[in-house]
């Protein structure tokens, strides 16, 4: 009896260290590494990728016709998270690295910097460039060299609820941030649950802001990585949003893609929202009731009259260094995010940044029902090519992301939210934390 | 065990050294072997699934994995800067709080819901037994995601009776999400502790109540003499699983997130989220292995101490 009580007891403490280990990679393993496998051969090939995009799978098909010595096998390996933890492990183990993978742009340095992607210049890939738009291939270039292929895209834009702002007495989009601070008090005055938008400490919105207003705050050359929140555009993003929460016009109490969210989506409660392209593939599921009510307008300029975007969002797909038909892996990459499968997916709801795409008649002129009959892809096409270049990612803001909800939670949950507060924390714990995994931050 | 040795008065302790020759000591080592064989498939998944992680774990800990530079030989350098951490220090002073609280209050209801089934007073017993224990079987995470709803202040149930009782109290604000995580958790372990207490009470002779019924004991005392004394040893043991349970909390913190702003559950919320994020978003797998081990000591020594503490009061009494 006591021996078995102490068994479960050692046993319940260990489990989690065991669930640790099992996951922190094993024994070395035979090796990824058989060699560029080929592609052009006879050989068969077959290969692995990785992907959360499900219309990468809809090319598979077009690609096996025209190359039938190779097998594309899609898995979807959950959450971005999951699937670049899965990833270092597997590059970690040795074994079981997949030959394609899919990054959100901010990933991609984390993978490049140590090496362990391969550098897609040896596959000629700088031909391709015209292809996309400028930021975009900006986000997949580091160090000056090419990692990934950009697949999917977001740049911001405004989604407003028209029907909530005629309420409001609002009969057309704001199209400066003075217009939407007016516009947000008049969509107050309407009382109860209305707002102009959300944040609960939403780190991608407030930098997407701070991108628009012309703020660089990171400045990442080699190893270095320089974080400032003072510089000009910086202070003026924060500034002004600092001004919409001090004055209560904001709603702080609902988190994006929560419950609560999609019923005050649903209700035209929230009446704009900030964000990403890609919103347009997802809105009419979370709030099929405001059918026809969302239109969607570039993001409201700093000065009248600007055409400035920034991103929010957006994934690419690289090969990882230890893959085993690099090769193969590419010509499927070139395929479906460059060539004859592009169409495909862009058929099946991806919103890409290919200009080729962005630029044609069918893209543009096609009305969307949800939207009121609106030509969206105009719009999020002009989105995606005013979007400010210059734009970097330090190495590891997968991490830094992370923590930013533990250093402005408290502000938001007080309601006395100090922005440039909550911006200097957490610089100095990025610094620390890049500083211990050997870059040089300051 | 020496002791015990020299006062040895059995057969083969006397005999004499001719008959240690004899045949009856190798029977003796070959059943020690036999006895070593029946052990050996436990001792070696035992050691599969245990001792060898706890090994690679500990030895793990003893590296820093770098973004720039790799993994280097750090020695002891992790468990330096852990016991330095406040941010892992505040989540194991967050599990203590929780345990002090959350389990004293669980173990009341268990005991007396226990004693409510074996009273024999309560019609469908049977029908209770398996309706209280049921939560036991739901998936955490599941449990998280309904109470989720239930105490959500914009739509949920909890709403609804904010706006009837004309109250603002938010159950998942940074003061009060412990204690909402504490419901959680109570819902769902009471029946599995009510079960521990009930099969103790189901175990006492019936003599004992045949003879207080003789006493004339009434119900209140039957309880105080015989009942409470009988729950006394699954009282131990109810403690330390509750301790380990909460000392290893993760899913509520880890799922409540997504589900309402700005709840106060931050990434170190508890060790083993601390744990957890430091691994997999952090990539320090050394640090982590250091937290884990560190912290699987510290519910070990709790554990123990409860043990031997609980054990040695029962046999005071």
């Amino acid at each position: 009896m006591r021996l078995s009580q102490k068994a479960r007891l050692l046993s319940a403490v260990l489990v989690p260290m065991v669930a640790l280990v099992a996951c922190s990679g094993g024994s070395g393993g035979s090796g990824g590494g058989k060699a560029a496998g080929s592609g052009g051969g006879d050989e068969q090939v077959k290969l692995t990728v990785w992907s959360w995009d499900g219309t990468v799978e809809k090319a598979v098909p077009g690609f096996q016709a025209a190359n039938p010595n190779i097998k594309v096998e899609v898995v979807n390996g959950g959450s971005s998270q999951d699937e670049y933890k899965a990833l270092d492990n597997a590059i970690q183990a040795g074994s079981g690295v997949p030959d394609l993978v899919m990054f959100e742009y901010f990933a991609v340095p984390y993978f490049a910097i140590p090496g362990k992607l391969a550098d897609l210049g040896e596959f000629g890939v700088e031909k391709f460039k015209n292809d996309y738009v400028p930021a975009a291939w900006a986000d997949v270039t580091v160090n000056g060299k090419v990692y990934a292929l950009p697949s999917d895209y977001g740049p911001s834009a405004m989604f407003y609820n028209s029907a909530t702002l005629k309420k409001a007495g609002i009969d057309k989009a704001p199209a400066t941030w003075d217009e939407y601070y007016e516009a947000a008090k008049k969509i107050r005055a309407l009382g109860g649950d209305h707002y102009i938008a959300q944040d609960t400490g939403d780190i991608f919105f407030l930098l997407s802001l701070i991108w628009q207003a012309g703020g660089r705050p990171f400045t990442v050359n080699g190893n270095k990585v320089h974080i400032d929140f003072t510089d000009e555009g910086t202070t003026r993003a924060v500034a002004f949003w600092q001004k919409m929460l001090d004055e209560g016009l904001i709603n702080t109490k609902i988190t994006g893609w929560s419950d609560d969210w999609n019923r005050t989506l649903n209700d035209g409660s929230l009446a704009t929202q900030t964000m990403g392209g890609w919103l347009t593939s997802t809105l009419p599921e979370r709030a099929p009731k405001a059918a026809g009510d969302f239109r969607v307008a570039l993001m409201p300029q700093w000065k009248q009259g600007d055409k400035v975007g920034a991103e929010n969002g957006g994934s690419s797909f690289g090969i990882p260094a230890a893959a085993g038909h690099k090769d193969a892996a590419f010509k499927f990459l070139e395929y479906f995010a460059h060539g004859g499968g592009l169409s495909t997916r862009v058929d099946a709801g991806a919103f890409v940044p290919n200009t080729s795409v962005l630029e044609s008649e069918a893209f543009q002129g096609k009305a969307n029902k949800y939207f009121g009959d609106q030509k969206v892809g105009a719009v999020l096409a002009e989105a995606s090519e005013t979007v400010g270049s210059g734009w970097q990612y330090p190495p590891f803001f997968e991490w830094a992301r992370s923590i930013y909800g533990d250093i402005a939670s408290p502000f938001y949950t007080t309601g006395k939210v100090k922005l440039a507060e909550i911006l200097e924390q957490w610089k100095q714990r990025c610094i620390q934390y890049g500083n211990e995994q050997g870059f040089q931050v300051d | 065990m020496d002791l015990a040795r020299r006062f040895d008065v059995t057969p083969s302790a006397m005999a004499s050294p001719d008959e240690e020759r004899h045949p009856a000591p190798a029977g003796r080592r070959r059943r020690s072997q036999i006895g070593l064989a029946f052990i050996a498939p436990f001792g070696a998944l035992f050691a599969l699934v245990f001792i060898v992680p706890i090994l690679y774990a500990a030895y793990l800990s003893l590296f820093q994995e770098r973004l720039i530079g790799g993994t280097t030989f750090v020695g002891f350098a992790n468990y330096g800067k852990l016991f330095q951490d406040p941010q892992f220090w505040d989540g194991v002073g967050r599990v203590i709080r929780f345990t002090l609280v959350q389990v004293p209050i669980m173990l009341l209801f268990s005991m007396a819901l226990a004693l409510a089934l074996d009273s024999m007073r309560v019609h469908g017993t049977k029908f209770m037994r398996a309706t209280i224990f049921l939560p036991y079987a739901v998936p955490a995470i599941v449990s998280t995601l309904m109470w989720g709803f239930l105490l959500g202040v914009k739509y949920g149930l909890f709403g609804s009776l904010n706006d009837a009782l004309g109250t603002d109290i938010d159950p998942f604000a940074p003061g009060t999400t412990l204690i909402s995580i504490g419901l959680m958790v109570t819902w769902a372990f009471t029946g599995f502790n009510m079960l521990i207490f009930y099969a103790a009470l189901k175990a006492v002779p019936r003599e004992l109540y045949e003879a207080a019924a003789i006493d004339g004991a009434n119900e209140f005392q039957v309880v105080r003499a015989i009942k409470l004394p009988a729950l006394r040893g699954s009282l131990v043991v109810t403690i330390i699983f509750s301790i380990i349970g909460t000392f290893q909390m993760f899913n509520e913190p880890q799922i409540l997130p997504t589900m309402v702003a700005n709840s106060g559950v931050t990434t170190f919320y508890t060790p083993n989220l601390y744990a957890y994020n430091l691994a997999f978003t952090g990539s320090q797998q050394g640090y982590a292995a250091a937290l884990a081990l560190v912290m699987a000591a510290i519910t070990i020594a709790v554990a123990y101490a409860v043990q031997i503490r609980g054990l040695r009061n029962a046999s005071d009494q």
